[in-house]
């Protein structure tokens, strides 16, 4: 708050305040009042009027950067209400009074927005839990049902194969209830990881094993050496891969090859899951973590949600892990995730 | 082997009793819970699998009241994925927790894991197989004809120990191809048309001819 502003917004006061000498000047002029005796008058006017402008611009001023500080020191700056100095102006006092009210009906919302995201995400969670059970049950049936099938070909052709279809479709599904899930997890305020110690060749079988019928069936070659141990979430980090792994079949060339290699070094180790499949556009590679994101590749495939990598990008956001991608078009992907040795665990094994 | 089934949903209950039956376990799986302690008491099986979200107990309940009574292995099955279930599922004195869904392969794994950890496993795997004047040792990693034998890759025992298990059965190429996959060989279709070449030069040079019999769209057997 300058002095020049103060004055300025002051104008209408200034300009009574003029209104008025001129027109003393003019009464003590036709009363035939002394010269000397109107300027002294109409000096000392001046006077108080400047003493009293600049009392209460030091008022005003020291009133607003109490403010304005106590803004810049609170995290939740709809509280100011709560926080403003009292102040001895009518004015600041309903204002304040404003703010009060308008905040209140404001923070009212933001709970009341908060409660029902929580309950969102409540339901979300069981419903997720509820949807397992049926999934399982499909699943297991299509397991039993295709390997009596296998046994006794002849009570129907093409019946291990429609298993085999179901099953797949299933698993699906399956995965799509898991985005679900983890994305409901990815929230900030969301605290359930297990950061444990963690072999990513157990990860990467997991994985694996649970992919293996479809694999086989686009006939992808797989090649595994990811020896390291890591600290993370092993549920966690087998979704982020069970996605790259996904995006990996869905966008295979026609001899499709899955390489995954981790490597340590003395800061960390570095996960590299590397496929030969279609490859990402130079133009769409800074853009393929971003929320709905589908690029040129997923129009093409029309299956795309855009929400696969953007969620493994959150994800290895919460864990600390950093992930990006480098890609060939039409040569194939590398993806990358590095895990940082946590500097405390490494203090800690060296002791 | 006998293995216990708590489980609330039938559809899941029976498919999981005809999968462990199919892998060859005896399995009682009852439909009412409320005296289900005493029922695994009285049978005293090998392994329970159990479901937490129960309708009259929970499944950490049944775990606990269990272990006070006997030491018996015990899988959570269950479709809560939170991470302080499972911690309190392992704290329970649980052997392992398996999430929903689960595929039947890891399933049998996972068991199978459990059984042989908990040291009840009696049996132990053959590892002398034989067809013939052929013969297949697994501890070797060797086959051998008369006097004369010849060292196996990993990947060909693999695939020979698949074929010798049911010999005269034919083993599709899928079957075969799922069986590697267990074992963590990740081949594909063409890599094992590769192996198989190269199984049946060795085969030859030791002096069995025409062992491995293929057939059009039904796979190999021997």
């Amino acid at each position: 708050m300058k002095l020049t502003d103060y004055i300025r917004d002051r104008g209408t006061l200034l300009l009574l305040h003029l209104v008025c000498m001129c027109a003393a000047a003019a009464f003590f002029s036709m009363t035939g009042y002394s010269e000397t005796n109107t300027v002294l008058i109409l000096l000392l006017w001046l006077l108080v009027l400047a003493a009293w402008l600049i009392t209460t611009f030091l008022q005003k001023r020291k009133f607003f950067r109490a403010a304005q500080q106590i803004l810049e020191k609170v995290d939740q700056r709809y509280l100011l209400g709560e926080l403003l100095p009292d102040s001895f102006y009518l004015e600041d006092r309903l204002y304040r009074d404003m703010i009060l009210r308008s905040n209140k009906q404001c923070i009212e919302r933001i709970r009341q927005m908060e409660d029902e995201q929580r309950a969102y995400r409540e339901y979300m969670e069981s419903w997720v839990h509820e949807i397992k059970a049926p999934i399982t049950g499909i699943s297991l049936l299509c397991d039993n049902r295709r390997n009596a099938a296998v046994s006794l070909p002849e009570k129907g052709p093409g019946k291990e194969e429609d298993y085999l279809s179901i099953g797949l479709e299933n698993q699906k599904i399956e995965n799509y209830v898991d985005m679900v899930l983890y994305y409901a997890r990815s929230d900030q305020l969301y605290k359930d990881y297990l950061i444990r110690k963690t072999c990513l060749e157990d990860a990467v079988y997991q994985v694996l094993d649970k992919n293996r019928l479809l694999l086989i069936q686009n006939r992808v070659q797989i090649r595994v050496d990811c020896k390291e141990t890591v600290y993370t979430d092993e549920k966690w980090i087998a979704f982020i891969l069970n996605q790259i792994l996904l995006n990996s079949v869905k966008y295979r060339s026609e001899t499709p090859l899955f390489r995954i290699r981790a490597d340590r070094d003395e800061n960390g180790v570095t996960l590299l899951c590397e496929d030969n499949g279609i490859g990402i556009r130079q133009e769409d590679l800074p853009r393929i973590f971003d929320k709905g994101f589908t690029g040129s590749n997923g129009r093409d495939h029309r299956r795309s949600t855009g929400m696969g990598l953007y969620l493994c990008h959150r994800l290895c956001e919460r864990l600390g892990i950093k992930l990006w991608a480098e890609s060939e078009y039409a040569a194939g992907t590398k993806l990358y995730l590095r895990f940082p040795v946590n500097s405390y665990i490494r203090d800690a094994r060296e002791d | 082997m006998h293995i216990f089934i708590i489980e609330d949903e039938p559809l899941i209950r029976r498919e999981l009793k005809i999968l462990l039956e199919n892998a060859l376990y005896q399995v009682t799986a009852p439909d009412t819970f409320h005296c289900v302690i005493r029922q695994v008491l009285d049978i005293r099986p090998d392994l329970v699998l159990l479901d937490i979200n129960l309708p009259e107990l929970s499944g950490f309940e049944i775990c606990t009241r269990l272990r006070q009574q006997m030491d018996i292995p015990v899988i959570f099955l269950t479709s809560r994925s939170n991470s302080m279930d499972e911690l309190s599922g392992l704290l329970m004195g649980g052997d392992d927790y398996i999430t929903k869904p689960y595929q039947a392969p890891v399933l049998l794994a996972r068991i199978a894991a459990v059984l042989k950890r908990t040291g009840n496993t009696k049996s132990r795997e053959t590892t002398l197989f034989t067809k013939g004047n052929v013969w297949l040792d697994i501890a070797k990693c060797c086959l051998s004809h008369g006097e004369r034998s010849v060292e196996l890759t990993k990947n060909e025992m693999k695939i020979l120990h698949r074929l010798f298990r049911e010999p005269g059965v034919f083993v599709s190429r899928m079957d075969l191809i799922e069986y590697l996959w267990e074992n963590r060989i990740f081949i594909d279709d063409n890599t094992l048309s590769v192996h198989v070449a190269k199984l049946r030069e060795k085969l030859k040079s030791i002096g069995v001819q025409d062992f491995i019999e293929t057939r059009r769209g039904m796979g190999y057997r021997i």
